[in-house]
């Protein structure tokens, strides 16, 4: 029976549940944030600021005590072949985290949880450009 | 002659007359086999000179990769895939290619290419010079270089194209112009180099002195200078502050960067096309702004066909070898099919009479194909059984002796390995091959499992295939050395 007791419970309860619900959705990956030619999704967009979380894989870190790391669709191949340098994939993310690194092994997926930042942003220890990251994020 | 004519004719309705009597005489498999028989003994070699030359290199692409190619294009027809007939397969010569270089069992993709524009073997790493040449040696440029294919056509009164969905200045595109002892030379020699000038440079005088007149790929970048925008929006990489591609326009040759730009290009002036500052996309993932290689094979032919002596053409669908090293057998499928769209429009603007097309590849990868897999089994997922009645393959995934499913596409080494770094450096599989699903398995970003840990997967010494039509391209026959197939373009361009 529908009371206005149960009515304000349930009304409570949808919030919570949506959260619970988006903590455990599956996570995005980075190719979710570019549409064909390298521009944002709307998705991405949408998304700008909101906490997120992403699967991937850590690419190599630029640097051992850095305080990011790139998050690759793929795990990152190094092709002397292919590339006369190191050559980063279009679909990636930086992942500025709130502790230390611990390094990952490049081909072992990691999910990454943060806020999405879009907008350029030139690390200033490494020089790294990014156009879109993860703040405040933690990893495992 | 009469003698052997006579003798085939009697064999031929021997065959026939036996066939009637045989208990699968009326199969379609048998009737197909009569007709293919048929179709054998009815060709004629076409033996007029060739008036023009259209060398087709899927990079990386040997028998295994072409397999799964060929498997993918006919499931994208709704078909089963293994009896599906590619363009080039299509072709009546057929040839196995032995690719190592010089110095290496395991080629890599400067000295192949270098070895079909040239008529000889190169060593690793190097393009289009001698055998006494040593990589990353300018030293020993000087009196090495060899004469192209490309050279020998312009003064033959033909042009030349180059066009490939890698960089431009990449080996493959590289070896129809370029002579260098480090292929990464691509836009900066050593400071004390000054017997060859950097791989960008180099198409840049060729298309100013007439050896190139339409090229088209990837890899702006190498052509302006760092600090400088690209004409695709990024940076330029070169580090000596010259921007080549305002050269190229101020002598009088088109600079394209979109399709919309290539479409608009006329025929009268040579044509520089670069779509992406580094590799073009795969095609999985390019963007209708961007020519796929067919697109840019029918703007190549059209241009080039208007010289009346002629053109030889290298077209390259160099990804394939780039999906394959990153063990992303998908994407190497897909720009696979892409690849074959373009020999079949080629083959399509071209008459075999006058045109000698070669469909082939620099090298083969570290991939293989598991088993045993039934009919229908998609190339780009999980090994299905076999279905014991029937044709199409069973419901039931094939396991290996750990349980676990497996995909059909392969690699012997690559970033997939299933040994993973542990914390104290060593490799292992502490909990086994990871386990697969269908839709991980069929995923556009899905890696293959492999065996050995390697940051990027390697190639291999396997032979290639090589596939060929028109004049002299019953030349192509039996296992031959990859530096032959210069030498029947040579000679059917040349036959009198």
């Amino acid at each position: 029976m529908l009371t206005r007791r149960n009515l304000v419970l349930a009304a409570l309860a949808v919030p919570v549940a949506s959260r619970v619900w988006a903590e455990r959705a599956a996570p995005m990956k980075p190719r979710d944030l570019y549409a064909r030619g390298g521009a944002f999704t709307d998705k991405a967009r949408a998304l700008d600021g909101q906490k997120v979380r992403f699967e991937g894989f850590m690419a190599p870190p630029l640097k051992a005590d850095a305080a990011f790391f790139v998050l690759t669709q793929r795990p990152m191949a190094v092709c002397p072949f292919c590339e006369s340098e190191a050559e980063w994939p279009d679909d990636i993310l930086a992942v500025y985290i709130r502790r230390r690194l611990d390094v990952s092994p490049f081909n072992v997926r990691i999910e990454a949880s943060g806020r999405l930042e879009l907008g350029r942003y030139t690390d200033p220890e490494t020089g790294f450009l990014s156009m879109v990251r993860l703040v405040d994020a933690t990893y495992g | 002659m009469k003698l052997l004519t006579a003798s085939v004719l009697a064999l031929a309705s021997a065959s026939a007359a036996f066939a009637q009597d045989l208990p699968q005489a009326s199969s379609q498999w048998f009737t197909d086999g009569q007709a293919t028989l048929q179709a054998q003994l009815d060709r004629q070699p076409i033996t007029g000179r060739a008036k023009n030359v259209i060398l087709f290199i899927a990079d990386g692409n040997g028998v295994a990769s072409n397999y799964m190619n060929r498997l993918w294009a006919g499931q994208q027809e709704g078909g089963m895939g293994d009896d599906y007939v590619q363009p080039q397969e299509a072709f009546p010569n057929l040839a196995l290619v032995k690719t190592y270089n010089i110095n290496a069992q395991t080629p890599d993709s400067a000295p192949t290419a270098g070895a079909m524009n040239t008529g000889v073997k190169q060593r690793f790493n190097l393009i289009n010079l001698g055998e006494e040449a040593i990589h990353d040696d300018c030293s020993t440029v000087a009196g090495n270089e060899l004469t192209l294919f490309s050279e020998m056509m312009t003064d033959a009164g033909k042009s030349v194209g180059a066009i490939t969905t890698a960089r431009l200045t990449h080996a493959t595109p590289a070896a129809v112009y370029a002579k260098t002892a480090n292929r990464n030379w691509e836009d900066e020699v050593p400071a004390d180099c000054s017997a060859q000038t950097d791989i960008a440079s180099q198409l840049i005088n060729a298309l100013e002195s007439g050896v190139v007149d339409i090229a088209l790929g990837g890899g702006a970048r190498y052509f302006v200078p760092k600090g400088t925008a690209t004409p695709n929006g990024g940076e330029g990489h070169r580090p000596d502050g010259v921007n080549l591609v305002e050269t190229a326009q101020s002598n009088g040759i088109q600079y394209v960067s979109d399709k919309a730009g290539l479409d608009a290009t006329t025929n009268d002036k040579p044509i520089l096309g670069m779509w992406t500052d580094s590799h073009a996309s795969y095609e999985a993932d390019r963007p209708e702004t961007e020519p796929s290689l067919a697109d840019m094979t029918r703007k190549a032919i059209e241009y080039l066909g208007e010289n009346e002596n002629g053109f030889y053409l290298e077209i390259e669908a160099g990804r394939v070898d780039h999906a394959n090293h990153d063990t992303n057998a998908k994407r190497a499928m897909i720009d696979g099919k892409a690849f074959a769209d373009a020999v079949a429009l080629a083959d399509e603007l071209t008459e075999d009479a006058d045109t000698l097309i070669i469909v082939t590849a620099d090298h083969e990868h570290a991939i293989a194909m598991n088993g045993y897999c039934g009919r229908g089994t998609p190339i780009d997922g999980l090994c299905y059984d076999v279905a014991q009645t029937g044709i199409m393959h069973s419901d039931d995934l094939v396991f290996g002796s750990d349980d676990k499913p497996y995909t059909v596409v392969g690699y012997l080494n690559g970033v997939g390995s299933v040994m993973v770094e542990q914390p104290d450096g060593t490799f292992a599989a502490p909990e086994g091959r990871p386990e697969i699903t269908q839709e991980e398995a069929q995923d556009i970003d899905y890696v293959q499992q492999s065996l050995i840990p390697k940051s990027s997967e390697s190639h291999s010494g396997v032979d290639v295939a090589l596939y060929a039509k028109g004049p002299w391209a019953h030349l192509f026959d039996g296992t031959i050395e990859q530096n032959v197939i210069f030498h029947v373009m040579d000679y059917a361009v040349t036959a009198e």
